[in-house]
């Protein structure tokens, strides 16, 4: 078939196995459009995609699969028509719906030749990792941010897993710092969007997940001033719809509070201190301020044209609230608004709030665009970066499917002078990773008298350290001891080990569930010991561990990330590594070692680390 | 450029706001308000590109937005380079063609389709890649490229020529640099791909916090040049806006050109140079001289191949263990063949440096990219011959007059190229093909 003609030829007798190849792409956006380009192309022979995502403007600049008609409508399923287009021969299944699902389970990773991760948030990457260690399936792992690109070829055993490198977590913020001494433009707008937006049209501030309550106990007093101060606030709220609550609103926030802040003279003495606003007098600037710049969001906007946009987009929050009321049923929870980045009116709230805040503490403002990515954490994407990255994966799949694990390397996309692609050989896994490890040992014990219980309370908890609310105990013949199923109720516990199939010669897979400090997962290699009473009188257990347990690793954290990771080095971060700034002129730092050292020293200051929904991972040294 | 802009404004916001703006209805005050209107970006079409202004800024995107863009040549590569043009946002782009859609295109040219085998492939692909972006004009010219004088490469910003053998591609260079156009060059063989680019003189600018080494004007390589630095406050900072200036060599000059000075000079940087540089230059000799592409299965061709690509090895003063004979083989397996994910990444890549050499932005590629795809290898080589009068290879020093230096600090750099002579002949006599250098490799 001439449509074949060149793949024959560049990939020779893989290219049979290419056809046969059943494969999972998660994620059908920026990355994952090119990727089922690519794959379809390649003559892929079953591909499945799975995106619970809709199509939305701002993807059509890079997802080309998609047009302005497909807005709204399931990423997966109009991925699907668009990609089958390109070749008759391959078929697509498409899955509008969550990776994390229960339908998806183990077996179903364990059909795929080959994963690959499409995806833009740590969570479904994480569960992506685990589901494929737990299937045995490799998986290419891939991000994108702006100009850089990488990807981690994964495989159980053989290379690190996803979370065998520590990964930057969400960014959050001491209360006291949004609340009362706010020194940068993030803290404004998480004040505007997590406290004031919440307090007057959400729920109450103490959900937020940027806010960090740990060090309250040390500011007790501050603390009970700033509940004060909200629940004020809530007495405003139910003023909402009456002429004066813009008023009212704006008093408290920028005239009361900041004078009681200026109060306490202790706060400001190594700090500058805020100045309050005054209604009356920015009310009349405003009456000026022409509309037309308002709907300008690269524009700074001055105080007035802050407070226009204020007042104005307050008005508008309320009768919504007001028509959810009325149009609600009694009885129900009162309905409240959320923010959402793409919802002008609750945009325009935030920013106009966190500039309005900004002034009165001499922090610089935001135009409304840089707000929006900021509170929304929006990441910089363009088409050039997913196409290389895309393009990348599936170079690295033949290597993988012909089981040529020495030519699949971690690869990065690079603005240096001298190269466009970086490399490393992949790293084998690492002993002590809380998810992908297992270490492996010899256990002789008498497999026809110990029962299970004995097995679980003397091996597992005493000698080894598991805790016994979260092992498991499994073998060829299935799971014998979870978590899930109480103590009292687990009928095997009363059986004997050669019962349960756990004879000599054969394996048991002890997984612990717990954290960080608890023992890596473990294979045992059984031996059967013969009951001899005078062995046993000898020694004060009935079992021996070849070799000793000092030499089963525990779990550190995979969760928090390090300070020494954004090294140079480029480590094995994932997250870190797509946002390490790549400035514009790394040309000349190639060039020039004595700039380059005082550039690395002052990447730690950037304020971009964006990655997931929801949550603002910033920098705030 | 100006029609598709005005049929954007029949529908969405953009006419809303015309109306509003407009009080009679003039036709002629229509058209006038109407490119005003294309001037500026409307908020639909921010709203569009809202991912990729974060990363480049709104005036990167306005000079993207009226570049016009010649493309010659769209199978794979041409397409995935077409494709990401037009999702930027480019003005317009040109594609020119004359060839028809054969059935090995349906493998890699995926915006064509078994019914479309025997049309012109210009037409045929142009029909899907305007449906990516109704907001780029995308015109079609099914002539030949070698029948076009340097006139026709005027009115176009930029010019990408892919997949053509090296007298094309030096043809349309000169034609390039007669009216002083940047020019791009790219070609793909299997997992093998090259990107070759003569910006003449191109200007950049560079925007950063101010470190303890403030920028000076420099010279700071062989090619590049610090020709312009202001500074300003910004936010409590002190922000330096740094203008640099990259200056190249057309492809005739380049494709002779030794290595720089300093791989020649280290042992380790020349033993890791890639041996696909040696062979894409044979490859160039190997189509000039026979007229066509080295056969899969011929001994005689291969024969001739190999030494042509044991000497470049020579002529690049490379260590001859550098050329194996896997991948010799490997090289010569993928000759011709066209594959997705090798057009994916190098045309991605080249589109990349498009948009930022329009945007005035980011260092661009000096000059030469040579993509392994088997081996995830990606070198830049800048291989440069400047001539001075006396015919003499040198470095050209910078010098500036207050003039320029002015406009460089407005951003309005221009630079006159400096040098638009092109030799056409092979640099010495040292090409032809000397057969008891012949190593011999079996091919299965």
């Amino acid at each position: 078939m001439p449509r074949e003609r060149f793949l024959k030829q560049s990939l020779g007798a893989q290219f049979a196995n290419i056809k046969n190849a059943r494969i999972l792409v998660v994620g059908a956006g920026g990355i994952g459009c090119e990727l089922l380009k690519n794959l379809v192309c390649t003559g892929f022979g079953e591909i499945h995609v799975v995106d619970l995502d809709t199509i939305d403007l701002s993807n059509l600049n890079r997802q080309f699969l998609f047009r302005h008609a497909h807005i709204k409508k399931s990423k997966a399923l109009v991925a699907r028509e668009a990609a089958s287009k390109f070749n008759p021969n391959v078929k697509i299944e498409a899955h509008h719906a969550n990776i994390k699902d229960p339908q998806f389970n183990v077996d179903w990773f364990r059909s795929f030749v080959i994963v690959f991760n499409a995806l833009d948030n740590l969570d479904a990457r994480r569960h992506v990792n685990r589901m494929c260690l737990a299937a045995d399936v490799p998986l290419i792992e891939s991000g994108t941010t702006g100009f850089n690109g990488q990807v981690q070829p994964i495989r159980k055993r053989l290379t690190e897993c996803y979370d065998c490198a520590p990964k930057e977590t969400p960014k959050s913020f001491p209360v006291c710092t949004i609340r009362s001494t706010p020194s940068q433009p993030i803290h404004c707008i998480v004040w505007a969007k997590s406290y004031l937006f919440n307090e007057l049209f959400g729920i109450s501030e103490d959900q937020a997940s940027d806010l960090d309550h740990t060090s309250d106990e040390n500011n007790k007093e501050e603390i009970a001033e700033l509940k004060k101060e909200a629940a004020a606030l809530k007495e405003i709220r139910a003023s909402m719809g009456s002429t004066e609550f813009p008023q009212k609103v704006f008093d408290k926030v920028f005239t009361q509070d900041i004078k009681r802040l200026l109060g306490m003279e202790d706060m400001w003495k190594m700090r500058k201190p805020p100045t309050a606003l005054d209604f009356e007098t920015v009310n009349a600037e405003a009456a000026n301020v022409d509309r037309q710049t308002l709907a300008d969001d690269q524009k700074d906007w001055s105080l007035a044209e802050n407070f226009a946009v204020f007042a104005d987009s307050l008005i508008r929050l309320s009768d919504r609230l007001d028509k959810l009321r009325a149009a609600q049923e009694t009885g129900n929870a009162p309905p409240i608004l959320t923010f959402d980045k793409d919802d002008r009116d609750t945009l325009d709230f935030v920013a106009a709030a966190a500039n309005l805040r900004s002034i009165t503490f001499g922090i610089e403002t935001k135009s409304e665009f840089d707000i929006k990515q900021m509170a929304g954490n929006i990441i910089p994407a363009i088409a050039t970066t997913n196409a290389t990255t895309a393009a990348l994966c599936v170079l690295q799949a033949f290597k993988i499917m012909r089981g040529d694990w020495a030519k699949a390397k971690m690869v990065f996309l690079t603005k240096s002078t001298e190269r466009v692609i970086n490399k490393e050989s992949l790293r084998p896994p690492r002993p002590d990773c809380g998810v992908c490890a297992t270490a492996y040992a010899r256990l002789v014990i008498n497999t026809e008298k110990t029962t299970l219980e004995s097995f679980v309370k003397d091996v597992l908890v005493k000698k080894l350290g598991y805790n016994q609310d979260e092992v498991e105990v499994s073998n060829n013949a299935g799971v014998w001891y979870d978590p899930d199923m109480a103590m009292d109720d687990n009928d095997n516990l009363e059986k004997t080990l050669s019962e349960i199939n756990i004879v000599n010669d054969s394996t048991v897979i002890i997984r612990g569930e717990g954290d960080e400090g608890e023992r890596v997962n473990l294979e045992l290699s059984i031996s059967n010991m013969e009951l001899d009473p005078s062995a046993a009188a000898a020694t004060s257990e009935s079992f021996t561990l070849v070799p000793d347990l000092q030499t089963i690793p525990k779990k550190t954290p995979a969760v928090t990330a390090t300070t020494t990771d954004s090294a140079p080095s480029n480590g094995h971060n994932l997250p870190t590594r797509t946002t390490a700034k790549r400035s514009a002129d790394e040309a000349e730092l190639d060039n020039d070692q004595t700039a380059k050292r005082g550039k690395v020293a002052e990447e730690k200051k950037d304020v971009t680390v964006v990655e997931d929904d929801g949550a603002i991972m910033i920098d705030d040294d | 450029m100006s029609t598709n802009d005005i049929n954007m404004l029949s529908n969405g916001d953009t006419m809303d706001q015309l109306n509003g703006a407009l009080d009679t209805h003039d036709a002629a005050a229509e058209t006038v308000a109407a490119i005003a209107q294309a001037q500026a970006m409307s908020a639909d079409e921010i709203a569009l590109y809202d991912r990729q202004i974060r990363l480049w800024g709104v005036q990167a995107q306005e000079r993207m937005r009226s570049a016009n863009i010649l493309l010659i040549s769209v199978k794979a590569l041409g397409t995935e380079i077409a494709k990401n043009l037009i999702l930027n946002g480019i003005g317009s782009l040109t594609i020119v063609d004359s060839e028809q859609v054969t059935e090995d295109d349906l493998g890699a040219q995926y915006f064509v389709r078994e019914e479309d085998v025997g049309r012109n492939r210009a037409e045929a692909a142009s029909e899907r890649l305007q449906e990516l972006n109704p907001r780029v004009a995308v015109r079609t010219d099914s002539s030949n490229i070698l029948t076009k004088d340097q006139t026709y490469y005027a009115p176009f910003q930029l010019v990408i020529a892919c997949d053509q053998n090296l007298e094309t591609m030096a043809t349309i260079n000169a034609a390039c640099r007669l009216a002083n156009r940047p020019f791009y060059a790219s070609g793909i063989h299997g997992f093998y791909g090259f990107i070759f680019a003569d910006l003449i003189v191109h200007d950049y600018i560079i925007e950063r916090e101010t470190s303890n080494m403030p920028a000076t004007i420099k010279q700071e390589t062989a090619t590049r040049s610090i020709v312009g630095v202001t500074t300003k406050k910004q936010n409590g900072k002190n922000i330096e806006t740094v203008t640099k200036r990259e200056i190249y060599s057309p492809l005739l000059l380049a494709n002779t050109s030794p290595l720089p000075d300093d791989i020649i000079r280290n042992r380790r940087k020349m033993r890791s140079v890639t041996p696909l540089l040696p062979c894409m230059r044979a490859l160039w000799d190997f189509e000039r001289d026979v007229h066509r592409l080295p056969a899969q299965n011929s001994k005689e061709d291969l024969t001739v191949f190999t030494g042509m690509a044991t000497n470049k090895l020579k002529e690049l003063q490379m260590p001859i263990e550098s050329l194996t004979a896997e991948f010799l083989r490997s090289f010569l397996h993928n000759i011709g063949s066209e594959i997705v994910p090798t057009a994916a990444f190098v045309g991605g890549r080249l589109a990349e440096d498009v948009i930022n050499v329009l945007g005035k932005r980011e260092q661009p590629i000096q000059n030469f990219v040579m993509f392994d795809g088997e081996n995830f290898d990606g070198p830049i080589y800048p291989l440069q011959t400047f001539l001075q009068p006396n015919g003499l290879g040198s470095v050209p020093q910078v010098q500036l007059t207050g003039l320029e230096e002015v406009q460089m600090q407005n951003g309005h750099a221009n630079g006159l190229p400096i040098n638009n002579a092109i030799s056409s002949a092979p640099a010495d006599g040292q090409n032809s093909i000397q057969g008891g250098d012949v190593e011999t490799i079996a091919i299965e």
